[in-house]
């Protein structure tokens, strides 16, 4: 089969904003935020929905972008790391991230906030293990589980007052 | 207290742009008019290439060009940072499952993809070493021709070196017990969530490459020697890494990628995936034999150290890996004689190189843990056996290096006060402790320029590269502290060979030491200038003025450093340049060529259970204690410190590579290669810091952030051991291998 | 990844016509999480991919209808996990959705898109073997219903026809009461494929179904109707017989990384002993 790709036109949401394109059907969605939108906040690494680097929410559920095929996506609403800071202010997540340590390297940061923020919106009281479990997507090889914890856990809280 | 200054936690520099995407790390810079590059590798780990035919992946629309080595200049150039025996791809043979035998540049990545599946390259599968045995077996094919390590007695085997240390005699040293045994440390890897990325463009006459990089200046010197181009025709973008680890010090495929970008003419990028990274970095596995000589009080009689690392087919800094991390093999005691013979052995595998903790967890694993045997035959609490033995301030350790530079044993006291040592374990419970330790940077040369501008703010550009310790945070306090500007007005350059100076490396756990001395020389520099200034503008004889800590103290009164540069640079503005340099010169004579700027010092303690029928372990309570000197960001240092014990668990409960017959990883990415997620953790992880401010950084700081990865596997070894009995002496601690040793303790 | 045709059909019929036209050269699309890895290492290179959630009909849900809970195929585990049907009548098939993967995953792996997989490893195949489960497909010839035990082959392969396509499963509403519980086995606590996956399910009327994956090239159900699993009363002696019984057709292969068959059959053991305490007090706490 050739390298020519079938081409598929496509409309979808991206942190609020219209966008028409018109992507290859084998392109994945995180390959269109990429290369083709330029949102290059979204992450890149294993490309078998492991490490959840490239986690974004897609009609408010979040997803590996890897594991989804751009075409997939026609239609959808997409929230990217680059959507969470409104009007260009950090969200409380965002600056709990950095208040509590939770950010050391940074390449996973961007799909832990996207899984965090979805994970305070089912449920804005976790518990440890509700974070744990809900964030175990996301892996952090500089180990900064606890922090990550911990800025949950504070965003939640800053919510509540 | 400022929140601005050392001892403080400000928000990390660089932060903002981590938390909202906006962070460029290499593979988010786009070069204009760039082609997107594939590699070509054979599905063995030694193959012959007997041809290679580019026509099919030629006529792909959108390949421009397909590199082998019959493209570069012959002989191949070949580049390491301790032997040059890397060629820039397989010449003839491929040594392991992954070196690239072509690369094909392409308009998109689906060509660049498409193109190299056509490439069609004939070969001859070879036997491949795979494991230690199959290397120093008689007889065993060589991995390297012995033509290019010339003169080299050991040409004709696969000891790449064979490293001797040690003091006194252990064979005529008497112990009351001796204690003996092996131990295994497998092959794991680093697993950035970066993968790595190499891009290359020419410029000019020369070139300019980028590379997710921990040590740019020296790419720079690799690429000059390849390329036959002067230092300053090679310009090497570094942008902050996504995780390094040690996988991240040398060059690998930029050289290729450099070469590509010449003769195409044209950017060209290169990013690896993560199973590609895999098959380009791991840590040296190692086979360790230990004699433990001990008196019947528990001191230390003697240290006798066996250690075989395999290193895979080309030197990469692995051989130094073996050497500087075997060479503590004694760990931090008073020992009056230790022998250690460490050897670096070949194989047909990926090459080994740095890796947190540079060969010390895999000795240090083996010496640990025997040490606990040797405390459980003499009936001696394993915290105390440790008491006894460790260095205090000033104490000897090896007579030809650095002596003990800190107090070891409040490290060690506090750690086992916080898992609540001295009270009785829960039933079923059981405790572990060790001490990691580790030589700091032999030699190092950091430098650092500080510009104080006209309105008061700050620049400082420092080498160093930021990733994920915070660096660049610290640098910013430094300034902070020394020249009184607030850090929302200090900026920090990295990053760009052709404009930060020189930095030797990021490792070792030293830019906080090297180059934090680095910038506060600058500042100290700048302060000097400042001096003079407010000599001349109040009039005032220079004796009698100090600068210090942002103030200029006069006779009569005190102004910030601010209120002397704004009006003494005046109308025409301009700024106060400051340049700093620390250095760490080579010794010769020493066997490591260099003393130990500092030693890393861990203590971490544990409490664990042990499911007797599945063999899972659960870590109740995980305490690491490192003594640090001076925390200049109590909150950096924490989250190195327990990420540094998270890593750790990863090679003490589950990560291995598992090789097949022809040499290649069978769990190869993300599947089944598992690393601790968020539910792997101890129930309970507490860190602590020593602060004596004894150290040879900046306000007494010392280096740290590997000591905590260095003792987690003896510590939890040793938990395990305490909860049910059974002693294991290969890692990883998996729950199959934890359930075979129970099996085999309740045959016996 | 090698390009392919994409392919959107809105209706059931013309996905079931895109089958039948293309053959083996097409794949069908649900959640993702599986087909697209593979199509991205190269060990699926179909010409044509037929995307499944566009179709009218095969909205996902679960809903009851006659004596049955049907969930649709193209249902996500997140869903399934969290559905309040499945979780008072086939509580271990929520336990064992919620664990499928990480949430990124079952945000988008569907039941349909686990069961068709056939991996001996799926979590959902034992209780839905448990449950007694029916698998429905559509095919040219119209709607077929098949048995969950009939469905698997092995490692990737079932009876579903090429041109066949699962719409649903359908789960019967227990006539009698059953306390079930799944168990597994992984290399990490964090999300991981099972090296072991188990379900037991124990009725009112002393009936025990056992179920285990993971442990041979498909997923195996066995039955004890003599009554002694179900009762803690009855000696340890003939409960560990029967349950070893139960246990016989595990036959797990030495080629694989993950366990070693030694291990796995111990742990079968284990999961098969601590599923069924937990099934007993479940049933016990049903009463």
């Amino acid at each position: 089969m050739s390298a020519m790709a079938e081409l598929f036109p496509i409309e979808l949401t991206v942190n609020g904003r219209r966008r028409s394109l018109e992507v290859a059907v084998h392109h994945s969605l995180l390959d269109v935020l990429r290369d083709d939108l330029e949102l290059t906040g979204t992450k890149e690494c294993c490309l078998v929905g492991e490490c959840g680097a490239c986690t974004v929410a897609m009609n408010g559920q979040i997803v590996d972008s890897c594991l989804v095929l751009a075409v997939e996506a026609d239609g959808a609403e997409i929230t990217t790391v680059e959507g969470l800071a409104a009007g260009g202010r950090l969200s409380p997540l965002q600056q709990a991230f950095l208040d509590t340590g939770a950010v050391q390297c940074g390449f996973c940061t961007p799909g832990q906030l996207v899984a965090a923020a979805d994970l305070l919106a089912r449920n804005p009281r976790p518990s440890v293990p509700e974070i744990e479990e809900g964030l175990a997507g996301n892996l952090c090889r500089c180990g900064c589980y606890v922090q990550i914890t911990e800025a949950v856990l504070a965003a939640a809280r800053e919510a509540d007052r | 207290m400022s929140t601005d200054r050392v001892g403080a936690s400000p928000n990390r520099v660089g932060g903002v742009g981590r938390v909202t995407g906006a962070q460029r790390y290499a593979a988010d810079i786009k070069l204009a008019d760039a082609l997107q590059v594939k590699l070509v590798c054979l599905p063995v780990a030694r193959g012959r290439i007997v041809s290679i035919d580019s026509s099919a992946a030629l006529a792909v629309p959108g390949v421009r060009f397909v590199m082998t080595a019959a493209d570069l200049p012959q002989p191949v150039p070949r580049f390491g940072p301790q032997f040059t025996d890397r060629p820039v791809m397989a010449v003839g043979e491929t040594k392991y499952h992954g070196e690239p035998v072509a690369a094909v540049a392409a308009e998109t990545k689906d060509a660049a993809e498409e193109g190299a599946r056509l490439v069609r390259v004939d070969y001859e599968a070879l036997r491949p070493i795979v494991t230690l045995a199959d290397a120093l077996a008689p007889g065993a094919d060589l991995v390297q021709d012995a033509s290019i390590r010339p003169r080299d007695p050991l040409a004709g085997t696969n000891v790449l070196r064979e490293h001797r240390f040690g003091w006194g005699d252990v064979d005529a040293t008497p112990a009351d017990l001796v204690v003996e045994n092996s131990y295994t440390f497998p092959i794991v890897t680093h697993f950035a969530i970066e993968p790595h990325v190499f891009m290359a463009a020419p410029d000019g006459d020369g070139i300019a490459v980028w590379s997710s990089i921990q040590h740019p200046y020296w790419l720079q010197r690799i690429l000059a020697g390849v390329l036959d181009l002067p230092l300053s025709r090679v310009r090497v973008f570094a942008p902050d890494p996504g995780g390094g680890f040690g996988g991240k010090q040398h060059a690998k495929y930029e050289p290729l990628v450099a070469f590509l970008a010449l003769l195409t003419g044209r950017p060209c990028r290169l990013v690896l995936s993560l199973e590609q990274t895999f098959q380009a970095v791991r840590r040296t596995c190692t086979e360790v034999h230990v004699r433990t000589g001990l008196m019947s009080d528990g001191t230390l009689a003697f240290v006798d150290v066996k250690a075989d690392y395999n290193i895979g087919a080309y030197a990469d800094i692995a051989d130094r890996v073996v050497g500087k991390g075997s060479y503590p093999a004694a760990g931090p005691y008073r020992v009056p004689a230790v022998r250690i013979v460490s050897r670096s052995v070949l194989s047909h595998t990926t090459p080994a190189t740095a890796m947190r903790g540079f060969g010390n967890p895999q000795v240090n694993w083996a010496v640990e843990s025997n040490l606990d045997e040797g405390a459980r035959a003499l009936g001696i609490d394993r915290r105390d056996i440790r008491l006894r033995n460790v260095a205090r301030t000033g104490d000897t350790l090896n007579p030809v290096d650095t002596r003990c530079d800190g107090e070891w044993d409040q490290a060690v006291r506090r750690a086992a006060e916080m898992i609540g040592w001295d009270t009785p374990a829960p039933p079923g419970h059981g405790r572990g402790i060790a001490l990691g330790f580790k030589s700091g940077p032999t030699t190092g040369l950091s430098q650092s320029t500080v510009r104080l501008l006209s309105d008061g703010s700050a620049l400082v550009y420092a080498g160093t590269s930021d990733m994920g310790q915070g660096a660049r945070t610290v640098w910013a306090q430094i300034v902070a502290t020394e020249l009184g500007v607030p850090l929302e007005r200090i900026t920090t350059v990295s990053g760009d060979t052709a404009v930060v100076p020189y930095d030797q490396q990021t490792s070792a756990s030293r830019s906080t030491v090297l180059m934090g001395n680095a910038v506060l020389r600058a500042c100290q520099d700048v302060q000097a200038k400042v001096r003079a200034m407010a000599a001349r503008l109040h009039g005032v004889p220079e004796e009698q003025i100090t600068v210090e800590r942002g103030i200029v103290r006069l006779p009569d009164r005190e102004v910030a450093i601010v209120d002397v540069v704004k009006p003494g640079l005046g109308r025409m503005a301009g700024e106060i340049v400051g340049n700093g340099m620390a250095r760490k010169d080579a010794e010769p004579d020493h066997p490591l060529q260099g003393s130990a700027a500092f030693f890393e010092f861990n203590c971490t303690a544990v409490e664990a259970t042990v499911d007797e029928e599945t063999g899972d372990i659960t870590l109740h309570k995980y305490a690491t204690v490192s003594d640090v000197g001076k925390a200049i960001n109590p909150l950096q240092v924490r989250m190195q410190d327990e990420g540094a014990a998270i890593q750790g668990l990863g090679h003490t409960l589950m990560e291995h590579y598992i090789y097949d017959d022809e040499g290649r990883i069978r769990n190869l990415g993300a599947i089944d290669y598992r690393i601790p997620t968020s539910m792997d953790l101890p129930l309970e992880l507490h860190s602590d810091v020593i602060e004596n401010a004894d150290g040879p950084g900046p306000y007494g700081a010392k280096g740290m952030s590997e000591g905590a990865l260095i003792s987690a596997a003896a510590a939890v070894a040793g938990a395990v051991r305490d909860a049910t009995g059974i002693v294991i002496r290969d890692l990883p601690l998996s729950p199959e291998r934890v359930w075979r040793a129970l099996q085999e303790r309740s045959a016996r | 990844m090698h390009t392919f045709a994409y392919a959107r059909p809105a209706t059931l019929a013309e996905a079931v016509a895109l089958l039948a036209e293309h053959g083996a050269a097409a794949r069908v699309l649900a959640g993702g999480t599986d087909l697209i890895i593979r199509l991205r290492d190269g060990t699926l290179v179909p010409d044509v991919v037929i995307d499944l959630k566009r179709i009218a009909s095969l909205r996902p849900g679960v809903r009851e209808e006659a004596g049955l809970v049907v969930i649709g195929a193209t249902t996500v585990m997140t869903d399934v996990a969290a559905d309040p049907l499945v979780r008072r009548h086939f509580p271990a098939l929520a336990d064992a959705a919620a664990v499928v993967g990480s949430v990124q995953i079952r945000n988008r792996a569907t039941l349909g898109g686990n069961i068709c997989n056939a991996s001996p490893a799926a979590d959902t195949a034992p209780p839905l073997l448990v449950y007694d489960a029916t698998v429905v497909a559509e095919g040219p010839g119209g709607t077929r219903r098949i048995a969950v035990d009939d469905f698997f082959v092995r490692s990737g392969v079932t009876t579903l026809a090429g041109d066949e396509i699962v719409t649903a499963i359908e789960l019967p509403l227990p006539a009698l009461r059953m306390g079930a519980a799944h168990e597994r086995r992984t290399r990490r606590r964090g999300h991981d494929l099972a090296s072991v996956t188990l379900c037991c399910g124990v009725r009112e009327d002393g009936v025990t179904r056992l179920s285990y994956g993971s442990v041979g090239p498909r997923p195996v159900l066995r039955v004890d109707e003599t009554g002694i699993l179900a009762d803690p009363a009855a000696p340890a002696e003939a409960r560990t017989n029967i349950l070893e019984q139960l246990l016989a057709d595990a036959s797990p292969s030495p080629r694989s990384m993950r366990a070693s068959p030694a291990y796995r059959l111990a742990m079968l053991r284990v999961l098969g002993r601590r599923a069924l305490a937990t099934a007993l007090e479940r049933l016990e706490a049903r009463a």
